[in-house]
């Protein structure tokens, strides 16, 4: 009886309250998304969809991008129904939407102009021919240095540099007395963080994760020269505690003038350029991703953050505007009008890098460009693989592997093993949750 | 006395605590015991077969498992011992005749009132980064490398983040615990010429132990389920060096969609979890009833 | 008076206590600080103490991404719903056990306990999926039914031990007066034990605040509360110390300051009566 009143009262009460802040508007939509900065300013720019809609108001969660990753995956894939727009990454779609979880974006409007979306990144948003996702930028990897700390070292980065180039410039760069170090990487552990580098710089050394009968590849000797390296820069010129630096800890850094090198997504160019935020806006280089001597593979990186709608969504129509509002052409005006061209998102639609004004504004357009145009998720390294994806394994299974092997990683950067033994234990991980998942007996 | 009306009237009072608990502790109980014998992962949907014990063979043989045992008691361990000491330390001290006593108080008890995600976000971020916190700039101001907290000690700065929250509970309730303390028979013992050790050892402790048990079983029970400081400061990293029975049913269950597992996992930690309440239940139950 | 102490003693005492009392209320003053510096200065090198450029930017900044009076109205709708409904069901079941006490009361006590010790990762599924089933996914009607029972425990245990206190003899003497139950409720039994109410609302209300698993896991947009709204605020791109200062303290300061206030109460409540 009590419980009843009692719970009867709470609803009244936050009907009441539920009240007061309801509008005019017939449906909500609830946009889930990353708290990274494009996606902020996506937020601060949505008036000019709702005033171009009035019947349609937005909620956003906007949360930091593992929470929300946790978040949308549990929701979708107990059909919780609580998004209508979900932000996820190229390595989710296809497999999403095997599931028949997202809704098919198959008709969007004529002005959307699909086949301006630059074409590696539209491929990797397709399955089985249709569309399941827009994307809302894209990036692959590439080198971002400091032109004024390689001139002081008397180095030179080449456009397409090699490891040994990469080595030697960070070596030069070092100076821990002024808190500059010679290169930033990844480090945090997880399958879109540490693992993100370390399998595209893995890719370019000629490794794989998987033969062709499934079985993991950790004790190979390319891979075994990717880790070996790795380690050895961070730990001699990288900066102190850097198995907790992500993308975001390392973007910090670099704008506060503490890393002579760093190598990461593309997209972190407009960032690091942006005087308002980066110390070092006016001295900025690039390069590609790094190969190694006798082996032609720049890694791989391909990445796009995109705009999906799950199959669970009570207001797909209205979802429909909206991701075409934020993914269409109009949007990247809008940016460009506000905050100039060199902000407008980048990697997604081929228009842009034609734009005078865009090439003028970002110094770093073309080497995107370029660093997406050579990237090949289909085939990600120089040997046979049974799978895709450029800095990630497509299975479902990569998100818990990749994971538990970015630990492990993480950990001998941190100094608790050294690169064989970590090796040794991602091996043994690997091919328990392969055996666990059924691919190897 | 009770009669056997007033005995019907109370047992219709009890019940309807007792079933909502009831129902709170054996749905999603039944639920995660079914689901551990599944195998089940969300990425995956389809059958869901049964696969018997499985699960936990996975859960048991999972290497990083002895390792988040021993972590979790070695967090709360940490954790008591910290604010224990501490806390009867600051309680002495804050029964001493001082000026401002009550604002000093105030400040001591604050960082409780602190939700664990700001105080681990505040702390990782603003003191503890070895690049842009103030314990490096302190640390360079002297010349020194900048300690490595999250990396190099992981646990222990996680132990020393969880026992700031908590070394104010500690501290209050001792400190009320001291001021209930008879003035006379420690005037008595003056008079006797004890020390402030031998007065210490032989009438304060005493005198706290109820206090100190009582501490010891609230701070239990949440010190078991410590999550939000871990995901927020190292992730349970590097390697596991700082994950938890709770982080890790929640890695499987929640970074690898691994339902089946994360359920064993669960019971594993429901099951554990129970044997530490039972200890602490005859605990607090002998202390409480006194 | 054996016990007077000289001034000087008293100096030595203050000037110990306050340094450690700064030191470990220093996080927080540090916080508030920095919410009022530009991101460049939040990690200048020596940091600025009080000597800045004092802005308002970051709490600007705040507000126009997150609407932060919807989160706070869910925190406080949230959290004394839960713990009002908590006391409703509480307060008969501690009454019973406090006055008719049987063999199983302990038992039964202990038990409701052990529940709180359940580790909240592992049944999220199986709650996710009654929410959802329910339709009590992201309305603060589930949050105030989920944070009633992880609470209740705490709730019934409380009132329980403050119950006890309450002499027998005076509800004797109202039954000999010919008082009804309900009489007996309202006018012997309430008065006495508004204290106790009052302490356990308290504590409750602050425990449900700070609650960060559920209150996350099972909202989106329309039931987030204040721990969502920090959530947004962890690891974002770029510097972010200054508005992460400012998201904390708008998200903390509210329960500081009640807590602040009721801080006797809470040791009366948090230790079961067991300390006086």
């Amino acid at each position: 009886m009590h419980l009843k009143t009692a719970l009867r009262g709470a609803t009244a009460l936050s009907v009441c309250i539920a009240a007061g802040a309801a509008t005019a508007q017939d449906t909500t939509l609830t946009i889930a998304t990353v708290n990274n900065g494009d996606m902020i300013r996506m937020q601060a720019l949505a008036d000019d969809f709702t005033s171009r809609h009035p019947g349609i108001a937005l909620d956003w969660v906007v949360l930091e991008e593992n929470v929300l990753r946790q978040r949308v995956t549990t929701d979708i894939a107990t059909q919780g129904g609580q998004y209508d727009v979900m932000t996820i990454g190229t390595y989710e779609v296809p497999i999403w939407a095997a599931q028949g979880w997202l809704e098919p974006l198959s008709d969007l409007p004529a002005e959307y102009d699909v086949d301006d979306l630059t074409p590696s990144i539209r491929t990797a948003l397709t399955y089985e021919d249709t569309l399941y996702a827009a994307p809302f930028y894209g990036e692959s990897a590439m080198v971002m240095y400091r032109t004024d700390l390689a001139q002081e070292a008397g180095v030179e980065i080449p456009a397409e540099p090699t490891w040994q180039d990469i080595m030697a410039a960070a070596e030069a760069m070092t100076d821990r007395e002024n808190e500059v170090y010679g290169i930033c990487l990844r480090g945090k552990p997880g399958w879109g963080e540490n693992m993100a580098f370390l399998t595209a710089m893995a890719n370019s050394y000629g490794a794989r994760w998987f033969d062709m009968d499934w079985q993991p590849q950790f004790d190979s000797s390319e891979w075994q020269a990717a880790v070996s390296d790795y380690i050895t820069m961070m730990t001699e010129y990288g900066p102190p505690g850097a198995s907790a630096n992500g993308f975001n800890e390392n973007l910090a850094l670099f704008q506060q003038g503490k890393c002579g090198m760093w190598i990461d997504a593309t997209v972190a160019a407009s960032f690091v350029t942006n005087p308002d935020d980066s110390a070092v806006a006016d001295s900025v280089g690039y390069a590609m991703f790094p190969s190694k001597d006798g082996v032609d593979n720049r890694g791989n990186w391909l990445w796009a953050w995109s705009l999906a709608i799950p199959e669970s969504s009570d207001a797909k129509d209205a979802a429909k505007q909206f991701v075409a509002w934020a993914t269409g052409r109009d949007y990247t005006q809008l940016v460009a009008d506000r905050d100039g061209w060199r902000a407008a998102p980048p990697g997604t639609r081929t228009s842009l890098y034609q734009n005078a004004d865009y090439q003028a504004a970002a110094p770093f357009a073309e080497m995107t460009l370029k660093a997406m145009e050579a990237a090949t998720p289909d085939t990600p390294s120089a040997q046979e693989t049974p799978y895709t994806g450029g800095q990630v394994v497509a299975i479902p299974e990569f998100q818990g592997i990749g994971t538990a092997v970015g630990q492990v990683f993480s950990a001998a950067l941190a100094g608790q093993m050294d690169a064989d033994q970590a090796l040794q234990n991602a091996q043994q991980l690997t091919q328990r949750e392969m055996q666990r998942a059924g691919y190897i007996q | 006395m009770a009669t056997q009306h007033s005995r019907a009237a109370a047992r219709l009072m009890i019940s309807p605590a007792v079933v909502v608990l009831l129902l709170w502790m054996i749905v999603p109980l039944a639920l995660t015991l079914y689901f551990s014998t599944l195998r089940y992962n969300l990425l995956m949907p389809g059958a869901n077969p049964f696969v018997g014990l499985e699960n936990y063979r996975y859960f048991f043989t999972d290497p990083a498992f002895t390792t988040a045992l021993v972590n979790t008691l070695l967090l709360v361990g940490g954790v008591l011992v910290i604010t224990v000491g501490g806390g009867i330390a600051l309680a002495l001290l804050l029964d001493q005749e001082m000026f401002g006593q009550g604002i000093v108080r105030l400040l001591v008890i604050a960082p409780f009132f602190v939700m664990p995600t700001v105080s681990a976000l505040v702390w990782k971020n603003m003191f503890m980064d070895p690049v842009n916190g103030l314990f490096g700039y302190i640390a360079r101001a002297f010349g020194a490398q900048p300690f490595e907290w999250l990396t190099a000690a992981p646990l222990f700065s996680i132990i020393l983040i969880v026992s700031w929250q908590w070394l104010p509970f500690a501290t209050l309730i001792l400190l009320t615990a001291i001021q209930s303390l008879s003035s006379e028979q420690l005037e008595a013992a003056e008079m006797d010429g004890a020390g402030f050790g031998s007065k210490f050892l032989w009438i304060i402790l005493p005198h706290l132990a109820r206090a100190i048990t009582v501490v010891i079983l609230i701070q239990t029970i949440f010190l078991l389920s410590i999550f939000a400081e871990i995901l927020v400061t190292t992730g349970g990293g590097p390697g596991v060096a700082s994950t938890n029975l709770t982080y890790l049913v929640y890695i499987q269950s929640l970074l690898q969609f691994d339902v089946g597992l994360g359920s064993a996992g669960g019971v594993v930690a429901i099951v554990l979890a129970n044997i530490v309440a039972i200890f602490l239940m005859r605990m607090i139950g002998k202390n409480l009833d006194a | 008076m054996a016990r007077a102490v000289t001034t000087r003693r008293k100096a030595v005492n203050t000037a110990i206590a306050w340094t450690i009392g700064l030191l470990i209320f220093f996080p927080i003053l540090w916080t508030f600080l920095t919410s009022f510096k530009t991101e460049a200065e939040a990690i200048s090198s020596p940091p600025a103490f009080l000597f800045f450029d004092w802005t308002l930017e970051n709490y600007g900044a705040v507000q126009e991404r997150s609407n932060y009076f919807r989160h706070f109205m869910n925190s406080v709708v949230i959290s004394i719903g839960s713990t009002v409904i908590g006391l409703i069901i509480a307060v008969p079941a501690a009454w019973a056990m406090a006055f008719v006490p049987g063999r199983q009361t302990r038992n039964v006590l202990m038990w409701m306990l052990s529940t709180k010790m359940l580790p909240p990762v592992g049944v999220l599924v199986p709650i996710y999926l009654i929410f959802r089933d329910f339709g009590l996914l992201d309305t603060r009607t589930g949050l105030v039914i989920v944070l009633t029972l992880i609470n209740l425990p705490i709730i019934v245990w409380m009132l329980y031990t403050y119950f006890r206190e309450i002499p027998g003899e005076i509800l004797e003497a109202a039954r000999m007066d010919g008082a009804s139950l309900r009489n007996e409720i309202i006018h012997v039994l309430t008065p006495m034990a508004v204290p106790g109410i009052a302490s356990t609302l308290l504590l409750n209300v602050i425990l449900a605040w700070n609650e960060a698993f559920w209150t996350l896991n099972l909202t989106a947009a329309n039931a987030a509360p204040l721990t969502a709204f920090i959530a947004s605020y962890s690891s974002p791109e770029g510097l972010f110390y200054a508005k992460l200062s400012a998201a904390s303290t708008m998200a903390i300061a509210p329960i500081l300051i009640i807590g602040w206030f009721s801080q006797k109460q809470l040791v009366r409540g948090l230790t079961f009566g067991a300390v006086k």
